[in-house]
């Protein structure tokens, strides 16, 4: 069923008159979240019912604790969990300023779990519980209650009526005691807008606030959505949420721009040939995932971005999971990544943390302390997929996505390693979505091949980048990473031995050919000359002949003068007519040679 | 063999009078050696079942002898209350 605005009803006067203050329209409580209260009729109805349904990690919970912690001495508040320990709790929260230790004291966490050691001897009530609340909520002045993780407590209850029955209960005794009462629950698509769970929930609610998350062109939004408020015209537009160290935030609003500046610096992965495959390096303020099956060099070329960070003289704070400092250290030496210095000066901090025993939320919030308390602007997290072990698969892409929007807002490098084994890359972007949200992707594999085995590296992706799409063949030695080209052939990438041999039959064949060359060359200027000589000796035989013919010439001439006069002197001697002979006859020439 | 019991109760809440009823006619099958029953009401005592830590009732906790047990609801089950006094059922 959905719910629309109510006609009828009188709206209340919107925004207050100085944005973010907390002064609410009356019979409206500000939810603390910054920029939401205008959005939503001043905040949340008080002396009612607000139900919040989400997904898990959506941040129901987170939702619930801001609010308490808002104004919280001049309105104490309880919160009953249901679902989590109440010391789990607040420490998950540890990373926002109002969370952890820092959570005022006028706000009360009641542990309520039905833990696993309470027998289930038949049907139950909240008259009791709901007796000892009361008495706990007149001690302290409380104003506003939280039940969190209310769908806990319903399905112990053990049947739908019976669960309706203790809903009116608690709903009776909530408008009774004048108190403003959130219950949360938990929807089992994070995904989606769980408009249909917890239809009775709804339909006794007088205010229903859904949270959802998805992931919008690879980036993870959050989203929260009014779809019922009595006697209020509101918009049950999604309203697109941001977490940052405030908690929620109307991600328009706020800190959402700055956070996200981007850079277009770029800073060194350590490596200088992969810094030339990245058109400069990682950019700065984004996030890197290298993924790879164990032993493919992703702590490597994450021990070599710290020491590149350090080298430039910034901060930087690597969290490693089950592997101590000493470890890493010693084995970022063995491949000519130089860590201790950095270590004992400080510019590098390590820390290992355990990855079992915490949630992924209170990793997260582990790290968010420690980039507050270092004021570093370069983090590893190695392995991510370790961190993120401890929860569901959705809980982990969740906390993944939380780490990367978290540095992204800090403007904070973060290359994590996450282990895959060697498929396709892209079955293993559906194995962790995460791969989606990181700016930059590197894989790591191994090929095997005549009988060796050799790294490989290839950038997948990276974002606003000019990137290579080639292969390299990831060459470890103690002179350190080295990225070298490999060699295709027939569609296949050559690595290791089989690339030397390749680059030697290529030398060969190079050379083979340059001698060739050089033969034909000579070759050629042989015959060149031999053309040359030839022609020399045919000029000399022209000339010769050219002189013989100019002499031939001459003598022919003498010749022919020669005999005229001959002719002459025979005619004279004959008498001979003058008409007998034809030319004109030159009577001096006469006299002989 | 003792046993200490405490049951958590809300007033006169049909689940609280039902979980005691059932709670009396299972101890009167024990006759050697008498329990020890302590009735709390939080509706009365409220701090009471908040310093306990008790917030849902009715509650029926064993605390000898050892280790301790409780049960949540209003005892309706025999089977999973005699379990939870230390009793087994006549049949078995």
């Amino acid at each position: 069923m959905a719910y629309t605005t109510d006609k009828g009803a009188v709206k209340m006067t919107g925004a207050p008159a100085g944005r973010g203050s907390s002064v609410a329209p009356a019979g409206r409580m500000p939810t603390g979240v910054s920029g939401l209260d205008d959005l939503i009729d001043g905040g949340l109805p008080s002396g009612a019912i607000t139900v919040v349904i989400g997904g898990a990690g959506t941040g129901k919970t987170t939702f619930a604790l801001q609010l308490l912690a808002t104004d919280s001495d001049a309105q104490p508040g309880i919160l009953v969990a249901f679902e989590e320990c109440a010391d789990r709790l607040i420490a998950n929260t540890s990373g926002f300023v109002w969370g952890g230790d820092a959570l005022p004291r006028s706000v009360h966490v009641i542990d309520a779990q039905l833990s696993q050691s309470v027998e289930n001897g038949g049907e139950f009530d909240l008259v009791g519980f709901l007796a000892v609340l009361h008495a706990k909520a007149k001690k302290i002045g409380a104003q506003r209650v939280v039940f969190d993780g209310i769908d806990v407590l319903l399905d112990c209850l053990g049947n739908a009526a019976l669960a309706r029955r203790e809903l009116f209960r608690l709903r009776d005794w909530v408008y009774q005691s004048g108190l403003t009462a959130i219950l949360t629950a938990k929807a089992a698509d994070a995904h989606a807008a769980p408009q249909a769970e917890y239809a009775f929930l709804q339909f006794l609610a007088d205010c229903v606030v859904t949270l959802h998350h998805r992931t919008v062109g690879g980036r993870a939004l959050r989203f929260l959505q009014v779809s019922k408020y009595r006697g209020a015209a509101h918009s049950a537009n999604e309203i697109a949420l941001a977490i940052t160290r405030m908690g929620l935030e109307v991600a328009a609003n706020t800190a959402g721009e700055r956070c996200f500046t981007v850079s277009n610096e770029r800073v060194s992965t350590g490596v200088p040939r992969l810094d030339a495959m990245l058109s400069g390096g990682y950019h700065r303020g984004s996030s890197v995932l290298i993924t790879g099956a164990p032993g493919t060099a992703k702590t490597s070329l994450a021990a070599a971005f710290a020491e590149a960070a350090a080298i430039r003289g910034e901060r930087m704070v690597y969290v490693s999971f089950d592997e101590a400092p000493q470890q890493i250290v010693r084995n970022a030496a063995s491949i000519g990544v130089q860590l201790a210095s950095h270590v004992a000066s400080g510019m590098l901090r390590i820390h290992s943390l355990r990855a079992r025993s915490e949630s992924p939320e209170a990793h997260i919030a582990r790290i968010r302390a420690l980039l507050d308390e270092e004021g570093t602007r370069n983090l590893v997290i190695d392995p991510l997929s370790a961190m993120t072990q401890a929860g569901s698969e959705t809980e982990a892409e969740d906390a993944a996505i939380q780490l990367f929007d978290l540095a992204k807002g800090a403007g904070v490098t973060v290359v994590s390693t996450s282990l895959l084994g060697n498929l396709t890359p892209f079955l293993e972007h559906l194995r962790f979505r995460v791969s989606t949200i990181a700016d930059t992707w590197m894989h790591v594999s191994y090929e095997i091949r005549a009988g060796e085995r050799n790294r490989s590296l290839t950038v997948v992706k990276s974002r606003g980048t000019a990137h290579s799409n080639q292969v390299r063949e990831l060459i470890l030695s103690e002179a350190g990473i080295a990225l070298a080209d490999v060699y295709s052939v027939d569609g296949e990438v050559l690595m290791g031995t089989l690339r030397w041999e390749k680059e030697n039959n290529a030398r060969r064949l190079r050379e083979a050919a340059h001698q060739s060359a050089v033969l034909r060359q000579r070759k050629a200027e042989l015959a060149l000359s031999g053309i040359r000589s030839q022609l020399d000796a045919l000029t000399r035989e022209q000339s010769i002949q050219e002189e013989e013919l100019s002499q031939l010439r001459a003598e022919t001439t003498l010749e022919v003068e020669h005999r005229t006069g001959e002719d002459l002197e025979l005619l004279q001697r004959r008498h001979a007519d003058d008409a007998v002979s034809g030319p004109p006859l030159d009577t001096h020439g006469g006299s002989s040679t | 063999m003792s046993l200490r019991l405490r049951l958590y109760v809300a007033g006169g809440s049909p689940n609280s009078v039902a979980a005691l009823a059932n709670l009396r006619s299972a101890l009167q099958l024990v006759a050697e050696p008498p329990a020890e029953l302590e009735i709390i009401d939080v509706v009365d005592d409220p701090e009471r079942g908040a310093s306990d830590g008790i917030l849902m009732t009715p509650m029926l906790v064993r605390f000898e002898p050892l280790p301790e047990r409780r049960v949540l609801g209003n005892l309706r089950d025999r089977s999973v209350l005699l379990s939870a006094l230390g009793l087994e059922e006549r049949h078995e």
